[in-house]
């Protein structure tokens, strides 16, 4: 009766949330950080292939992943897998969130921490995998998820990459790096000459009131 | 249709099935104690090699559809070497309770030490109990969950009726059972590796493949998804409902108490 089998997406989310919790257990910095947001529960549905994940940080040390719940979410998030693949790898999750097309409920100060958290870490897959599924299909299944992570990260760097050269040198659409760096030096030259003449106008004023002014 | 409902149209008969045999009913519990007396020491690894090691996620998704919180109190019926009961412990807490029921007292042992070695202890119960007549006052538990164990009973629906006696009002059924696959394809395979590949098993690692022969026979006598839903209608559950899961080698049958 449901969409999804639950024992595909059961195996998906034992797989990370073991993962997660291993990682967490060795990152002593993202337990001050968890702690802060323990007992919240996140709901987050990716519209693209209607799927509903829900988040638990059971303590500082532990979270928890779910196919079903049925209490009610601190954060519910709704949007497509695209806008949660960016939310992921963003170094500034909350003006990525702000500007993506994510649809936000509640308060978004667990999903922000959960995400750094989740950013800063290089979390192993193999071994919950391999424990999972045994050592020759938990391996085989690791090194593919492995491969598609490079590449992943690999592919994000060089569309970056190819966007911000076609925009600057063929579409002329914006300023390279470097120039834009110049121009700003140059604008925060002017400012601090002008503030320095300004300054320097209002003492020779100054001075000129002083004399006018009869002894 | 379905042997559950025809065992209950003939129950005058004072048979029913034990596998592929039809017994007599006072005796078929009996045989289904000699069975798991004989498997209890290698339950968990009869569980893995009937199902590949996938019983862990379709409990898994068990305990996630329980909705169990703090507080609560869960039954937990047949309940094995307690692996659903250790879970259900920490998500009760200690305000909560977790009973491990079982008919079996070699499997409630072996059951009893494993939740020790695994540190749940303190909130939970270890009760020998009979799932047709079960010894808990009547509108006390919250949640009932029975894993692979609803096919052993003898009168399922004198099963059926017991437990939603004891449930309180608004309180929820699982039943975790192996199924009838979707796919004709995938019965047929299903099929090969019960009887040919799973008594062979049996016989290599646990010297014994009748017990493993009467399991893989008794998921096959077992009341098909939608048969069970009726079983669960006419008990008096509301809210009736299945999932499907691993092309419905497993189904997972959910109903409350009104």
């Amino acid at each position: 009766m449901t969409q999804h089998d639950p024992a595909l997406l059961s195996a998906a989310l034992a797989a990370a949330e073991q993962a997660l919790n291993q990682a967490v257990t060795l990152a002593p910095y993202s337990h001050q950080e968890l702690d802060a947001v323990s007992g919240t529960l996140l709901g987050i549905e990716i519209t693209t292939v209607d799927l509903t994940v829900y988040i638990e940080i059971v303590t500082d040390t532990e979270v928890r992943l779910m196919a079903h719940c049925e209490r009610d979410t601190d954060t519910f998030v709704r949007g497509t897998l695209e806008d949660f693949a960016a939310l992921a790898t963003s170094y500034d999750p909350a003006a990525t969130l702000i500007n993506s097309g994510i649809e936000l409920e509640g308060s978004s100060t667990s999903l922000i921490t959960l995400q750094q958290v989740i950013a800063r870490m290089e979390i192993d897959w193999e071994a919950p995998l391999v424990e999972l599924l045994g050592d020759v299909v938990g391996h085989q299944i690791a090194e593919g998820l492995r491969r598609f992570l490079r590449w992943g990260e690999g592919a994000r760097t060089s569309l970056k990459r190819q966007v911000s050269e076609y925009l600057q040198e063929e579409g002329g659409l914006t300023p390279p790096k470097a120039e834009l760096e110049h121009f700003y030096d140059a604008v925060q030259s002017v400012a601090m000459r002008t503030e320095r003449a300004q300054s320097q106008v209002e003492k020779l004023l100054a001075k000129a009131a002083a004399r006018e002014t009869p002894q | 249709m379905n042997d559950e409902a025809t065992s209950s149209a003939d129950r005058d008969d004072d048979t029913t099935d034990f596998g592929f045999t039809r017994v007599d009913r006072e005796a078929k519990a009996s045989m289904v104690r000699g069975v798991f007396d004989s498997v209890a020491s290698r339950y968990d690894l009869m569980n893995d090699l009937m199902s590949g090691g996938v019983h862990r996620l379709w409990k898994r998704y068990t305990i996630e559809l329980s909705a169990a919180r703090s507080g609560q109190t869960i039954l937990d019926i047949a309940g094995g070497t307690g692996d659903l009961a250790a879970r259900f412990s920490r998500l009760v807490g200690p305000e909560g309770k977790v009973i491990l029921a079982d008919i079996n007292a070699a499997m409630l042992e072996v059951g009893r030490d494993r939740l020790i070695d695994k540190g749940a202890t303190g909130n939970i119960e270890v009760v020998q109990a009979d799932a047709q007549a079960l010894p808990f006052k009547n509108n006390s538990v919250d949640c009932i969950t029975i894993a692979f164990g609803l096919r052993n009973v003898t009168d399922k629906a004198l099963a059926l009726r017991s437990m939603l006696r004891v449930l309180r009002p608004g309180g929820r059924l699982l039943v975790l059972e192996f199924s009838k696959p979707t796919s004709a394809l995938l019965g047929k395979v299903y099929d090969q590796y019960s009887f040919q590949i799973l008594p062979a098993m049996g016989r290599l690692i646990a010297q014994d493949a009748d017990s493993y022969r009467y399991l893989a026979e008794s998921i096959r006598k077992h009341p098909d998804q939608e048969t069970l839903l009726g079983m669960m209608e006419d008990a008096g559950f509301g809210e009736c409902r299945y999932h499907n899961m691993t092309g419905g080698i497993v189904a997972l049958h959910q109903g409350f108490k009104p």
